[in-house]
C-alpha cells in the first residue's frame, strides 16, 4: 500500500459517485466496452481533471460538432502524443503552482487518455518518454485490439491470429502473425509506482485502479481491455460477457504492479478453455484447432510467468 | 476489357501494382485505408510484402529503405500522416530516391475533418520538409487517370530520381467509378546507385550531408537542374481556348464539377474555357502563359483559401487579372454555385 491511498476507502455498489463527467448521448457502437471504459475511469477520478485524448474512436464519438459528451476540461491532439501533451500540462500547473498562480492545495489530475494504436504503436515513444521523465499523471490505454475508428486495421496490441482489414487470414497468412505487445510490461519496466490493468466487465476493480493511479504521486499507467463488437464480429450484448471471458481464460489477467511489485487482483485457479473466448467472435473464426491450442499453450506460459512474477517480485 | 467498378483509392492501389509496384508501407487514417486494405490482399499473393508500421513516419522510412535497394514500392497516407512523414521527404529528395508516396488529403489545419479538401497543395508544391526541394505532383480527376498517373509515377520518379506524389483527396479517393484495368508500360531505368552489395565494384553511398567547402552549393545546383529538367513533364487539359474571354482554372476532384459549370456556361453562349493542371509541380505553365497572351482572364476555383492561384498569378505574371474562387472545405458546391460566379465575372466586363 502506498501512503497516498491511506485515505481512500475504495468503491463500493454504493458509494458510486453520482457525477458523471462523460456525458450520454455520444455516438459510440452498441455494445461499445470502450466507452463504457471511459465513462467508469472519468466517474473514478471525479470533475478536477484535465482530460487529454489522442485521436481515435472515443474522440470521433464525443465531440460530433456542435456537441460535446465532454463535462471536464479536455484536450484532443494528434494520434501520438497524448503522453507529451500530457507532460506540457503537468509541468505547467506545476511551474503555476510554484509562483503562487495557481492554489498549492488545489487536487487537478492529469489524465491522458488512447487507444492500443496511440499507446502501442504510433505512442509508444512519447508515454515512455513521459514515464521516464516522472510527471504526475495518469495514461489510460483503452485497448480494443485494432485500429478501430479507421475501419478494423491492426495494431501492435491486435491478437495471434486475429481478422483485421490488414491482417486478412488466408493461404498466406492466418491472419495477425505477431503475438499481443505487452504494453502493461512496457510501462512497468520504467520503473513507474504504478501500473494496473482492468476490464469494465469488473467496474469496481476498474474504477477503484483508476482513483488508485490519480492518487499516485507521479506517473502511472493503466490497461483496460475494451471488447469493439463493430471489430471483432461480436454481438452488442456480448461486450460484457466477452470482458469476463477474457479474464476467466487468462487471456488477460488482472494485476497491479505498485512500486515494481506485481500483486494478482484476480486469481484464476479454474481457468476455463480459450476456445470459449475464441469461439464467440467472428475475428478468430477461421482459426483450426492446432492454432487455437498454440494460443492456449501462449496462454498458459504467460500467466505462469504473471504467477511466477508475483511470487518472487 | 471488361471495366471493373473501384473505389478512387482502390485504382491508385491497382495502378500501383500494375507497375509494379513491390513493396506497400503504410500506416491507418481516413479516407484511404483501401490502398493498405488492397495492398494487405494482393501483395502477399504475388510475392510482394506488405507492411503496417507503428507510425506514418516508420512508414515512410520503411519505403526510403526499400527503394534504396532500387526496388518499387510506395506508402500513402492522409493529410495529417502526411505531415508526420515531412521530415523524411526532405531526406527523400536529398538522396534523390525514386519513392512514391499517395496523398487522399482531407480538410485542415489540424486534425480537420476528413471530407474533400485541397488544402494541402502548398505542403505538395512546396515541399514539406526542410531544404531547397520539390516534389514531382500528379493530381487525377477521375478514377481511371488515378489508375494510370500512378503508374506513371512510378515511371518518372525512376527516370529524374526523384520522389512522386499523387495529390488526391477524399472525393476521388471514396467514389467509385468504371475502371478499365489495361496494360501499362511503364518504363524502367538503369539504378545504376542502389544498394545492392559491393562485390567486384566500389561500395555506392546515399547521404545528405555535405560538408565540404561548395560541396552543398554544388549538389544544390545539381537538384536544381533536376527540376528544371522535370519541367518538360507538365502536363495540363486545356478545353474550349477558342475565341475564350475568362478560363476557369481548377484541378483534381473539384475540376469534374468546374467543367460542368464551364459546359453549362458555354451551353448559354458564354465564351469560357477550362484549364486543369494535371502536374501540380512542375506547374504547366504554358497554356496560363498563351491564354493570358490573348488577355484571357482567369478564375481559379479550389477547395482552399487559396493556393493554387498563386502559381496562376506567377505563371500570368501579371498580364491579365486573376480572380480566386476560394471554397475551404466542409460544404462541396454544386455547378449551379460556380456557373453563377463565372457569369457575374463576364458580365462584369
Amino acid at each position: 500500500m502506498l501512503k497516498e491511498w491511506a485515505k481512500f476507502k475504495g468503491f463500493s455498489a454504493k458509494n458510486l459517485p453520482k457525477e458523471e463527467p462523460f456525458a450520454p448521448g455520444h455516438r459510440a457502437c452498441q455494445g461499445c466496452g470502450e466507452v463504457l471504459a471511459l465513462r467508469l475511469a472519468l466517474k473514478a477520478l471525479g470533475m478536477n481533471v484535465i482530460a487529454i485524448s489522442a485521436t481515435g474512436c472515443m474522440e470521433i464519438i464525443s465531440s460530433p460538432f456542435p456537441y460535446t459528451s465532454w463535462r471536464v476540461p479536455w484536450l484532443h491532439v494528434a494520434f501520438e502524443n497524448a503522453a507529451a501533451v500530457a507532460s506540457g500540462v503537468e509541468a505547467a500547473l506545476r511551474a503555476l503552482k510554484r509562483k503562487g498562480r495557481f492554489p498549492r492545495n488545489r487536487r487537478v489530475d492529469v489524465v491522458a487518455f488512447a487507444g492500443d494504436g496511440g499507446t502501442a504503436d504510433i505512442g509508444l515513444q512519447a508515454l515512455s518518454g513521459a514515464l521516464e521523465r516522472g510527471h504526475d499523471f495518469v495514461y489510460i490505454c483503452l485497448d480494443n485490439e485494432a485500429y478501430m475508428n479507421t475501419g478494423v486495421q491492426r495494431s501492435g496490441c491486435t491478437p495471434y491470429g486475429a481478422m483485421t482489414t490488414t491482417s486478412p487470414p488466408g493461404k498466406k497468412s492466418i491472419g495477425q502473425m505477431t503475438w499481443k505487445k505487452n504494453v502493461p510490461a512496457i510501462a512497468a519496466a520504467h520503473g513507474i509506482p504504478y501500473v494496473a490493468t482492468a476490464t469494465p466487465a469488473f467496474f469496481l476493480d476498474l474504477m477503484n485502479k483508476v482513483k488508485k493511479a490519480a492518487l499516485v504521486e507521479g506517473p502511472a499507467y493503466v490497461h483496460i481491455y475494451s471488447p469493439c463488437p463493430t471489430g471483432w464480429g461480436t454481438k452488442g450484448e456480448d461486450s460484457i460477457t466477452l470482458a469476463k471471458l477474457a479474464v476467466e481464460t487468462r487471456i488477460f489477467p488482472l494485476y497491479e504492479v505498485i512500486e515494481g511489485k506485481y500483486y494478482i487482483t484476480r486469481k484464476i485457479t479454474k481457468p476455463k478453455p480459450v476456445e470459449e473466448y475464441l469461439k464467440r467472435q467472428r475475428r478468430f473464426r477461421h482459426l483450426t484447432e492446432e492454432e487455437i491450442r498454440k494460443i492456449q499453450a501462449r496462454v498458459d506460459a504467460e500467466y505462469e510467468r504473471l504467477l511466477r512474477l508475483a511470487e518472487c517480485l | 476489357m471488361k471495366p471493373v467498378l473501384v473505389k478512387g483509392s482502390e485504382a491508385i492501389a491497382l495502378g500501383a501494382l500494375e507497375a509494379g509496384c513491390r513493396c506497400y508501407f503504410g500506416y491507418p487514417i481516413t479516407p484511404q485505408n483501401e490502398i493498405p486494405e488492397l495492398m494487405a490482399r494482393e501483395l502477399p499473393k504475388r510475392g510482394g510484402v506488405f507492411l503496417q508500421a507503428e507510425s506514418e513516419l516508420a512508414a515512410v522510412n520503411m519505403l526510403l529503405g526499400a527503394v534504396s535497394t532500387g526496388v518499387r514500392a510506395m506508402t500513402s497516407s492522409s493529410s495529417p500522416g502526411i505531415s508526420l512523414m515531412a521530415e523524411t521527404f526532405s531526406y527523400l529528395a536529398a538522396l534523390e530516391l525514386p519513392a512514391v508516396i499517395v496523398n487522399v488529403s482531407r480538410g485542415g489545419p489540424g486534425l480537420g475533418g476528413i471530407e474533400a479538401s485541397q488544402g494541402d497543395y502548398f505542403q505538395a508544391t512546396r515541399g514539406a520538409g526542410h531544404g531547397d526541394y520539390h516534389f514531382l505532383v500528379l493530381s487525377p480527376a477521375s478514377i481511371q487517370e488515378a489508375y494510370e498517373l500512378t503508374a506513371k509515377a512510378f515511371e518518372l520518379s525512376e527516370k529524374y530520381r526523384q520522389p512522386a506524389l499523387i495529390l488526391t483527396d477524399a472525393l476521388l479517393g471514396q467514389m467509385k467509378e468504371p475502371l478499365i484495368p489495361r496494360r501499362l508500360r511503364v518504363r524502367e531505368y538503369p539504378k545504376d546507385w542502389a544498394l545492392d552489395g559491393a562485390r567486384g565494384r566500389p561500395a555506392r553511398v546515399l547521404k545528405s550531408l555535405f560538408l565540404g567547402p561548395g560541396e552543398l552549393r554544388a549538389r544544390n545546383e545539381l537538384l536544381k537542374k533536376k527540376y528544371r529538367a522535370m519541367r518538360r513533364e507538365a502536363r495540363a487539359e486545356v478545353l474550349y481556348a477558342e475565341g475564350a474571354e475568362l478560363a476557369v482554372c481548377a484541378f483534381g476532384s473539384l475540376s469534374r464539377i468546374v467543367k460542368e459549370a464551364v459546359e453549362m456556361a458555354r451551353k448559354k453562349g458564354y465564351p469560357v474555357a477550362f484549364v486543369r493542371p494535371v502536374t501540380l509541380f512542375p506547374f504547366p505553365e504554358k497554356p496560363f502563359r498563351e491564354l493570358a497572351l490573348r488577355g484571357v482572364r482567369f478564375l481559379v476555383v479550389e477547395l482552399n483559401c487559396g493556393q493554387m492561384v498563386e502559381d496562376v498569378r506567377l505563371s500570368v505574371c501579371g498580364r491579365t487579372e486573376v480572380e480566386s474562387l476560394a471554397l475551404p472545405p466542409s460544404d462541396l458546391p454544386a455547378p449551379e454555385d460556380i456557373y453563377r460566379r463565372i457569369r457575374r465575372c463576364l458580365r462584369r466586363r
